[in-house]
Parts: C-alpha cells; sequence; structure tokens
C-alpha cells in the first residue's frame, strides 16, 4: 500500500483524536486494515472506508468530512506536512472549575447513617439553606450545595421504591432453580423458586435553558438527574438557547463542568435572545425518537421566548401528545409574586402537566414525585 | 495494483451488483461497509432514521452470502437467557416422569437432562454453534435493549464463546457477520460503538428514493413514482414530528397503485396521506398546507 496514504491515515487519526472524537490505536490499526481491504485506491473508496472504521456516531460526520478533507487534499508537490494546517481548539481549562459527576453516583456509602430518606436534608445537612434559592448563594457555597443535592439525588436512587418491592415470593417461577431443587426430590418439583420481574427505569428527557440566569438552575437540574441516570432513570439531557445540544455524553466526562459553561457562553446570542419555541420543534424533529409514551419530558426556562409564540405552542402540543408527561420547571415561580405573564409562558402552559419551580433543594426534592411516579 | 488487490476491487463492485439483484438499490457506502464487515471480521452497526431500510441491508447480506439469516429483536427487559439459551423444561419434566418407572440414579437423570437435546439454543448460541457457512446475526433495534444487555452482548461478540455451566463452552468455529441497528431511541454505550464498524444511512436524495419505487412498486407509473418521491421529498424537509421513511414511500406508493391512480391530485393526496405521515399533528398541518395550495402536489 502507498506508504503517503499510510502517513495521511495516521495523521487522519491523530487530528480527529485533537478535536474530540474517540479515535484508539485499534482504530487506527483497523483503519490501515480497511484500506488494504478496499483495494483500489481512489478517493472515493479510502473516504468511505475511514469513515465507517473511524466513524461512529452521525454528530461525527461533519467533523471527519472536515478533517478528511484537510488531510487528504491534493498535496503539494513537496510536503505532505503542510495538508495538515487544521485549527486545533483546544479550550482553556481550569481546573478548580471542573467538578466530577461520576463521584456523584459512587461515595457516600460510608456516610449515609440510616436516617429517613424521605426527609428533606433541611435539618441534618444544613439548617436554613434547603429553601434558599440557588442564585441567592455565593460561588463559595455553590459548591457545597451541589454536594447536598447530590446527596439527596443518591438517596433517591438508592431507596427501594414501593412500586417495586419485593411482591411476596415473586412473580414468575423460576424454573431452572427448580428443576435443580426437585432433582433431590426424586424429581418432584415440590418446591417452588421464583424470580422478580425487574424494574422497568423511568426514561427521562431534560430540555434545559442555559440563556442568562437560568444556567445557573439549568445546571442543578442536570446534575441532579445525572445522578439519577442508570439506577432509576435513564436520563437524555439537552441545553438550548438559540439553538439545541445534547449533552448526555458531555456529562459523563470528568470536566463536564466546565464543557456545560464554554458550551453555554458559546451557544449565547444575546441579540437574538432565547429560541424555545424553534429549540423544542429541533428536538422533536431530530430527537423525537427519544419520546415515547413512557418517557417523562422535563423542560427547565423562565419562558422568555424571542420566537414566535404559536411554534413554542405547537412544539408542546406535540411532545404533550408524545410523552408520559411534560413538566415545566420555571425557577421564577419560586418567588411569591411571580405571574407566568410572558407570551412564551402563555403558549407553553396549556400544554403542561406539571408547572413547578426547581429554584432550590426543596424544590428539587420535590421533583421526584413527578418524575418517578 | 496488484491481482489480490484487483481481486478486492471486484469484490465491492461485485457487491453492489449483488445487492442490486436481490432488489435492494445500495449505494458505494452500504457496499463499503459490507465488505469492511466481511473482511475484518467486525460487526457492522447501522444507524438511521426509521424506515431507511437498516434490518433490509442484513436480510439481503444473507441471500447474497448464500447464508442463514439469524435474528435477535431486542426490547427492553430483553436478557441473556431469551437471547441466548435456556433449558427446555418441560421436557426435562417429560424425561424424568418416562424414566421414573426404571428408578435410575439422580446423578444418571441430571447428566441427561442437562445434555444438549434439552438445550434450547437462542439467537445468540445459534449463531455461535452454527454449522457450515457462517451465518448472518442480525441484532435489530438493539438500542431498545437495556444498557445490562448491551455489556452483556459486547462480550459474547468479542470472543464468541459460550459457557453453559452444565455442558461447558461453545466456541464459534467460524465467526459469523454480526449486523446492529439502531434507530437511536437511546445513545449506545462507546464501548460498543468502539468495537463496530459504523454506518449511517440518512434519507436517501431523489434519485435514489425514485430507484428504489421504481424497484419495488413496479406497478407505479413513471409520473406517479416521480410525484410520490418529490411529494415526500419535500415533506421531509418541512419541520415534521415524525418524517416520513423510505418504506412510507413504498407504502403510499403500493396504495396508490392499488387505487389506480396514475398521478397525483391534491384530493387523492388527501385521502391516502396517512400511509406516509403517522402522527396526527402532522396530517393536520400538511393537509392545510395543501389544501392552501402551498405545497404543490402534482409537481415533480
Amino acid at each position: 500500500m502507498n506508504a503517503d496514504l499510510v502517513h495521511r491515515t495516521v495523521s487522519l487519526c491523530r487530528e480527529l483524536r485533537a478535536r474530540g472524537m474517540t479515535v484508539t490505536t485499534s482504530h487506527a490499526m483497523d483503519a490501515v486494515r480497511a484500506l488494504r481491504a478496499i483495494g483500489i485506491e481512489s478517493r472515493e473508496r479510502v473516504y468511505l472506508a475511514l469513515r465507517c472504521v473511524l466513524v461512529a456516531r452521525p454528530e461525527d460526520l461533519e467533523l471527519f468530512d472536515e478533517v478528511f478533507a484537510a488531510v487528504f487534499s491534493p498535496p503539494p508537490e513537496d510536503a505532505i506536512e503542510g495538508a495538515v494546517r487544521v485549527v486545533r481548539r483546544s479550550p482553556p481549562r481550569d481546573p478548580a472549575a471542573a467538578v466530577s459527576l461520576s463521584s456523584w453516583g459512587k461515595e457516600g456509602e460510608e456516610g449515609e447513617d440510616g436516617e429517613d430518606p424521605e426527609e428533606v436534608p433541611a435539618a441534618s445537612d444544613a439548617p436554613g439553606i434547603a429553601e434558599k434559592d440557588f442564585s441567592a448563594f455565593g460561588a463559595a457555597e455553590l459548591a457545597e450545595i451541589q454536594r447536598i443535592a447530590a446527596r439527596i439525588a443518591r438517596r433517591l436512587a438508592a431507596r427501594p421504591s414501593r412500586r417495586w418491592k419485593a411482591s411476596g415470593r415473586g412473580t414468575r417461577i423460576d424454573l431452572r432453580r427448580t428443576m435443580r431443587r426437585s432433582l433431590s426430590n426424586s424429581a418432584e418439583p415440590l418446591e417452588l423458586r421464583f424470580r422478580r420481574r425487574k424494574p422497568r427505569k423511568t426514561r427521562i428527557v431534560a430540555l434545559c435553558d442555559v440563556s442568562g440566569s437560568m444556567d445557573l438552575y439549568s445546571r442543578f437540574l442536570l446534575q441532579f438527574l445525572f445522578a439519577l441516570q442508570g439506577t432509576v432513570a435513564r436520563v437524555e439531557s439537552f441545553v438550548f438557547s438559540t439553538s439545541l445540544r445534547h449533552v448526555t455524553a458531555l456529562l459523563r466526562e470528568p470536566e463536564y463542568g466546565e464543557a456545560l459553561r464554554s458550551l453555554a457562553s458559546g451557544v449565547h446570542d444575546w441579540s437574538g435572545g432565547t429560541r424555545i419555541g424553534e429549540s423544542l420543534a429541533a428536538f422533536n424533529s431530530g430527537w423525537g425518537q427519544l419520546v415515547d409514551k413512557r418517557t417523562v419530558v422535563v423542560i427547565l426556562s423562565d419562558g422568555w421566548d424571542t420566537g414566535e409564540p404559536a411554534l413554542l405552542g405547537e412544539a408542546m402540543e406535540t411532545l404533550r401528545r408524545r410523552s408520559r408527561r411534560l413538566i415545566w420547571l420555571n425557577p421564577l415561580l419560586g418567588s411569591p409574586d411571580y405571574q407566568p405573564l410572558t407570551q412564551g409562558m402563555q403558549a407553553a402552559l396549556p400544554h403542561v402537566s406539571v408547572f413547578a419551580p426547581a429554584h432550590n433543594l426543596v424544590s428539587l426534592r420535590a421533583l421526584e414525585r413527578h418524575l418517578l411516579a | 495494483m496488484t491481482s489480490r488487490e484487483e481481486a478486492t476491487l471486484d469484490r465491492i463492485a461485485q457487491l453492489l451488483e449483488q445487492l442490486d439483484r436481490e432488489a435492494y438499490v445500495a449505494d458505494p457506502a452500504i457496499a463499503t461497509s459490507l465488505h469492511l464487515a466481511l473482511e475484518l471480521h467486525k460487526p457492522l452497526l447501522i444507524e438511521g432514521h426509521a424506515g431507511v431500510g437498516k434490518t433490509e441491508i442484513a436480510k439481503v447480506l444473507a441471500r447474497v452470502l448464500g447464508a442463514d439469516l439469524i435474528r435477535l429483536q431486542c426490547y427492553e427487559g430483553l436478557d441473556a437467557s431469551t437471547a441466548l439459551y435456556e433449558w427446555n423444561y418441560a421436557r426435562q419434566l417429560l424425561h424424568i416422569r418416562l424414566q421414573e418407572s426404571g428408578g435410575p440414579g439422580a446423578v444418571d437423570a441430571e447428566a441427561k437432562i442437562f445434555s444438549e437435546p434439552f438445550l434450547l439454543k437462542r439467537p445468540l448460541l445459534q449463531a455461535i454453534a452454527h454449522e457450515g457457512r457462517p451465518p448472518v446475526l442480525l441484532v435489530d433495534e438493539i438500542d431498545r435493549s437495556d444498557e445490562e444487555f448491551e455489556a452483556f452482548l459486547l462480550e459474547v461478540l468479542s470472543d464468541f464463546q459460550v459457557t453453559v455451566p452444565e455442558l461447558g463452552t461453545i466456541r464459534a468455529r467460524e465467526r459469523p457477520h454480526v449486523i446492529l441497528t439502531s434507530n437511536r431511541s437511546r445513545e449506545l454505550s462507546d464501548a460498543l460503538r468502539r468495537r463496530c464498524l459504523y454506518l449511517w444511512i440518512d434519507h436517501p436524495p431523489f434519485a435514489k428514493e425514485l430507484s428504489i419505487v421504481r424497484r419495488k412498486v413496479p406497478g407505479a407509473s413513471d409520473a406517479l413514482a416521480a410525484q410520490i418521491v418529490g411529494l415526500v421529498q419535500r415533506l421531509r424537509a418541512a419541520k415534521l414530528a415524525k418524517v416520513p421513511g423510505v418504506s412510507e414511500t413504498l407504502d403510499w406508493a403500493a396504495a396508490l397503485v392499488v387505487l389506480h391512480a396514475d398521478h397525483l391530485t391534491p384530493e387523492i393526496v388527501g385521502e391516502t396521506l396517512g400511509c406516509a405521515l403517522k402522527d396526527e399533528g402532522d396530517l393536520r398541518k400538511v393537509r392545510s398546507e395543501i389544501e392552501s395550495g402551498r405545497l404543490p402536489v402534482g409537481a415533480v
């Protein structure tokens, strides 16, 4: 095989990795094997083969095309190196800002002291903070509040739900165990063994407004839901302001906090304002398959929509029709004199099954009832 | 170019031709992916919108290879015993009953009823224990299964061997060709994605979809086929809750042929639109677009 081709393939892999795609050494080896397998080294064949090996999700297609075009551009006669000039975007990292979400699900076993998990942690955790609005905390306190929110979520996840409790001795006979048992009883299945049906996980889709003041509340909600991920629920997370982004995978990253922040600053478009209706419509057409009759859809936003209210209403109607429950969280609802009078809120409210605040620990805790019921 | 390379060159072109002969309108991307899956012995993960023909690829591949197709349909709650193997309890019980009069020892009975004739092979084990030409294993809609099952599947796919405690280890003599499909109703794990080759199938462009309709619904007139495809393509560009796939186009074309339509009129579209659009809101929206004339139906 052409040495230049191998060289470029390696450059391609390196560049894709630098741009955030998961490209391992075994991918690179597969890429070279694939090139050998396609025979003719036409540009189209090479492109299709490398794409098949290196791309693993549709979101990466665009990036792949871009980098492929740069790396496999017709070479200037002398230097191949010159072909690999793709701007690298590596955002500055602030280690202090990086809070690891992966620890949310794990830590805490040692600290659990058997207190009633039903209780809002007001008394035990820190008096007086449970009802304080998230935005009223200073930056230094926020980390502590996050820790507490995480603990609440963990308790929710760990608590055996009433609905899923073992019902007597199980609902299905475990034939395998019964048969084994019966062998020692001269093959008489005297003693029945049971097994329990695995509980179905709730499916949650979260759509969080990250424009302006909503950013802080959204981050709390996403973290809270993330702690439920995998144990009692299957959560898919999105953020939006002027456009929509799928962030489920991002939340698994150790530096998710920073990632979310840079995302928020990236999608902010102050002159454009928040486009709730458009973002929800984009969700419906691009990700609608995530929602079915067992899915709870949670939207967090203050309802300041700069787009067409009709579009928002339509998108909400679609969501309501396809989901099991449509929850709208508006942190402003936490202040007693708030009235949902914005056009966006007016368009959305008729389709909402639960309208709640989510502005402090108590309201976050109360969410569970709506999410898992 | 070496002769080996020429042979493989033929292979992709040949594959395209074979797919075409099986009435599957493929493109180079599909043929290249299938060829690589066969050559590199890796599973191929196919994703795309509903109704773009993901499952069909596995079926057609099996026909092209002259291999058996073994299908594992995934759903939430699918577990190892449904996917891999289970003991045939009814038969075990019957056997024990029949043996009772003879009265052999429990140990004998145990060895007997936990032997291969009492084993019910489910799709994964069928694929592993398959004799002869390696089969095509279709793991359909993997996104519907649970994360736990996905992890289990990964294990099976990595070494193609299964240990049944009572029987020992069963190993595949030749690796089956594995095709996984997903509708993206949830995100699959990175580990699974890493293990697979990947093919994303988008909605086909006009020309490709037209040739699919011509192949699959031969009764449709030229004008009708072109009009239907043109309209479906425009519908896809509109913001709909449930975008129609190729299978909807085909259903629609077939319905119109049954109704002896040879071209589209607003009336006939209004009556049959339900073949293409499955969402009440979408139907209402598109009907009003057609009635107001904003969406012309007869044009190509």
